[in-house]
C-alpha cells in the first residue's frame, strides 16, 4: 500500500470517534432513564389542575423547560465523566492512540459524541414539549370559542390572540437553544476535569460543586459587593471565581420565557456566544491536559 | 530504504510516585535496534520495563531521557504511527461493536474508507479466521477471538511494523498456536515484528533476535540461536537407530576428549500433544 500523506487534522477520524462515542452512550441505561423521566414530567404537565389559561401555560413551560434543563445538565455530566477514564482503564485508548490519531482529535471526537447525544435528547424533549403545548393551546382555543360563541367578533379575536400569545411563541426556541448550550458547557467542563481526575467519583463531586457555585455565584457576588466594604483582595477573589467558574445563572432564560417576555436577540446572541466561548475554552484545556497525560 | 525499523537510544523512563520517597525507574539507558523484517522478542519478568519501552516507542508515553524512532521518524510524532500496528496486552475493545464494525472503526482512524476499507476488512477477517463471526458483537467473542480481532485491527493499515504486547497471554494452546502461525506468516510477508512476552518457549519458536530486560536494563541481546546455544555441546537426533549403533557412537565418544552428557529418547512437546489430542476433526 502506498503511504498516504498524514493529515494533521482529519474530519473522518473525528467523525469516526464521534459516532463511536454516540453509540457507546446510547447503550448506557442512564440516558434512557433520564430521558423517560424528563418526558414523563413534560407529558404529565398536561394533566395539571386547570387554572386560568395564562397560569396553565406558564406552569407548563416552567415545568417542561426546567425538566429539559435538569435532564441535559445531568446527562452532560454523567455521560461525559467516564468517557476518557473508561477508555484508559480498559486500555482501548492504547489501540486508538497507536493509530495516527492526534490526542486533540480524540478529545474532540469524544466531546462531539456527547454534544450529539445532548442534541438528540434536547430535540426529543422539545418535540414532546411543543406537542403538549400545542395540544393544550388547541383545547383552550376550542373552549374559548365555545364559551364566547355569543360574543362580538372582535372580542373573540382578542381572546384567541391572547391564548395564542400565552401558549406557543417563538421565544421558546432561543430558550431551548440556551439550555442546550449550557449542557454543552457542562459537558466540556466535565471532560476537562476528567482529564486530570483520579476517579470518576472525584469528577462527579467536582462537577456538582461547580454546578452549584455556577448558579449561586452571581447572587453571592452581589451580596459581597453590596453588604461589605469590599477591598481589592475581595474584588480580586470574586473576579477569579467569576473567571474560573461559569455563571450558569446567565443561561437561565426560562423565567423570562415563562413570564411571556420577549427574548431580545442581543441577549440571546450574547448568551450563546458566552456558552460557545466557555465550551471552546474548556475543550482546549481538556486537550492541553490530555496531551501531557501519561497513559 | 531504511534498514532499522525501531531505534532506541539512551532511553530512560522515571515515574514519579506521589508520597513515595523514591521515584520508579522503569527503563534505564536502553539502547536497542530492531532491523526491518525481523521478529524481535523483548523479554523480561513482570515489571522489567517491557511494556513501558513499547509504549514509549509508540509515543503513548514520553521518555524522561533518550530518543526513539520508527523507520527514521521520531516516535513522538503522530505521523510515525502511519506505519505501525499495535496489539496491547489484554486488549479491550468496544464490546457493543461487531468484529466487522471494530475493524471499520480502526480502519477509519487509520485513514481508510470506502471500498478499499471494505476489501481490507474482508481480507483480514479471512486471515485471522473470523469471517463467520464478523457480525457477532465482541461481547460474544472468546479470549482467543478477541486476540485475533486485535491482531486484525493492528494490521488494518498494512503496517510495516507490528508491536505485540503479550500476544498469547490468557489464550488457550490452540488459539496461541494460531496466533503464532499468523506471526510467522507476517514475517514471511516482510513485516517487522516487535513482541514482548514472558512465555519463553513460544518466543523461542518465532523470534530471530531477543533482548532480555531486567529491572529496566538490557542485560542480554542477540541472535536467538547464538544466545541459547551451549558452545561446547552438540546434539544428534537419530531415527531408526539400532541399539548397537548407539552403543558404538557412545564408545567413539568415550575414546575421545568428548563426554557423553545425556542419552534419552526424543520427546515431543506438551503443547503438540495437547493440540493433537484436542483437535476437533470437524473444525476447518
Amino acid at each position: 500500500m502506498a503511504e498516504a500523506k498524514h493529515r494533521s487534522f482529519s474530519f473522518q477520524r473525528v467523525f469516526a470517534l464521534t459516532v463511536n462515542t454516540l453509540i457507546e452512550l446510547t447503550r448506557q441505561k442512564v440516558f434512557y432513564v433520564l430521558l423517560i423521566f424528563a418526558l414523563l414530567l413534560i407529558g404529565s404537565s398536561i394533566f395539571m389542575a386547570r387554572l386560568t389559561f395564562q397560569q396553565e401555560f406558564q406552569i407548563l413551560k416552567d415545568v417542561s423547560l426546567g425538566a429539559m434543563s435538569i435532564f441535559t445538565s445531568l446527562l452532560a455530566i454523567v455521560a461525559t465523566a467516564r468517557l476518557i477514564p473508561q477508555d484508559i482503564e480498559d486500555r482501548t485508548i492504547y489501540t486508538i492512540l497507536a493509530k495516527p490519531v492526534p490526542r486533540f482529535e480524540y478529545v474532540l471526537g469524544k466531546l462531539a459524541g456527547v454534544l450529539l447525544l445532548l442534541a438528540i435528547g434536547t430535540l426529543v424533549m422539545s418535540a414532546m414539549f411543543l406537542v403538549v403545548l400545542y395540544t393544550r393551546e388547541q383545547t383552550v382555543l376550542h373552549e374559548t370559542l365555545r364559551q364566547m360563541s355569543a360574543a362580538p367578533r372582535e372580542q373573540v379575536d382578542d381572546a384567541l390572540r391572547a391564548v395564542r400569545s400565552s401558549a406557543l411563541n417563538l421565544d421558546i426556541l432561543p430558550g431551548v437553544a440556551v439550555i442546550y448550550l449550557k449542557a454543552c458547557l457542562l459537558a466540556a467542563l466535565t471532560l476537562f476535569v476528567s482529564t486530570f481526575a483520579t476517579t470518576n467519583i472525584f469528577t462527579m463531586v467536582v462537577m456538582v460543586f461547580i454546578y452549584f457555585i455556577g448558579h449561586l455565584q452571581a447572587t453571592a457576588r452581589e451580596y459581597w459587593l453590596q453588604e461589605q466594604s469590599a477591598g481589592w483582595i475581595t474584588h480580586a477573589l470574586l473576579a477569579f471565581v467569576a473567571l474560573l467558574f461559569p455563571d450558569l445563572q446567565t443561561f437561565n432564560l426560562v423565567d423570562d420565557i415563562v413570564a411571556g417576555a420577549a427574548i431580545p436577540f442581543a441577549l440571546f446572541a450574547k448568551t450563546a456566544a458566552l456558552g460557545i466561548f466557555y465550551t471552546t475554552i474548556y475543550t482546549l484545556l481538556a486537550a492541553l491536559v490530555f496531551y501531557g497525560k501519561e497513559l | 530504504m531504511i534498514d532499522t525499523a525501531v531505534a532506541v537510544s539512551g532511553l530512560t523512563k522515571i515515574f514519579a510516585v506521589p508520597f513515595h520517597r523514591r521515584p520508579i525507574v522503569a527503563v534505564r539507558d536502553l539502547d536497542l535496534r530492531v532491523q526491518a523484517g525481523e521478529v524481535y522478542g523483548l523479554l523480561g519478568p513482570n515489571g522489567s520495563g517491557k511494556s513501558t519501552t513499547l509504549k514509549i516507542v509508540l509515543g503513548l508515553v514520553s521518555p524522561t531521557r533518550g530518543h526513539t524512532e520508527i523507520f527514521g521518524r521520531d516516535s513522538r510524532l503522530v505521523e510515525s504511527r502511519e506505519a505501525v500496528g499495535f496489539l496491547p496486552e489484554n486488549p479491550y475493545f468496544y464490546k457493543f461493536l461487531t468484529g466487522e464494525e471494530t475493524l471499520r472503526f480502526f480502519g477509519k482512524l487509520s485513514g481508510l474508507s470506502g471500498p478499499r476499507l471494505k476489501k481490507r476488512i474482508d481480507e483480514l477477517l479471512e486471515l485471522v479466521g473470523l469471517t463467520n463471526a464478523r457480525d457477532r458483537r465482541l461481547s460474544t467473542y472468546s479470549k482467543g477471538m478477541l486476540q485475533r480481532v486485535g491482531l486484525a485491527q493492528a494490521l488494518i493499515n498494512e503496517p510495516k511494523l507490528i508491536t505485540l504486547d503479550e500476544p498469547t497471554a490468557g489464550v488457550d494452546p490452540a488459539g496461541s498456536r494460531e496466533i503464532r502461525n499468523l506471526i510467522v506468516d507476517l514475517k514471511r510477508r516482510g513485516i517487522t515484528i516487535l513482541l514482548s512476552s514472558h512465555l519463553l518457549a513460544q518466543v523461542q519458536e518465532i523470534c530471530d533476535r531477543v533482548g532480555i530486560l531486567a529491572n529496566g536494563v538490557l542485560v542480554r541481546e542477540g541472535q536467538l540461536e547464538e544466545l541459547i546455544a551451549i558452545e561446547n555441546q552438540t546434539a544428534l537426533v537419530l531415527e531408526n537407530a539400532s541399539d548397537a549403533l548407539v552403543t558404538e557412537i557412545e564408545a567413539l565418544a568415550g575414546n575421545s576428549n568428548a563426554k557423553l552428557i545425556e542419552r534419552r529418547r526424543s520427546t515431543t512437546t506438551l503443547e503438540r500433544l495437547f493440540l493433537e489430542v484436542t483437535k476437533d476433526p470437524n473444525k476447518q
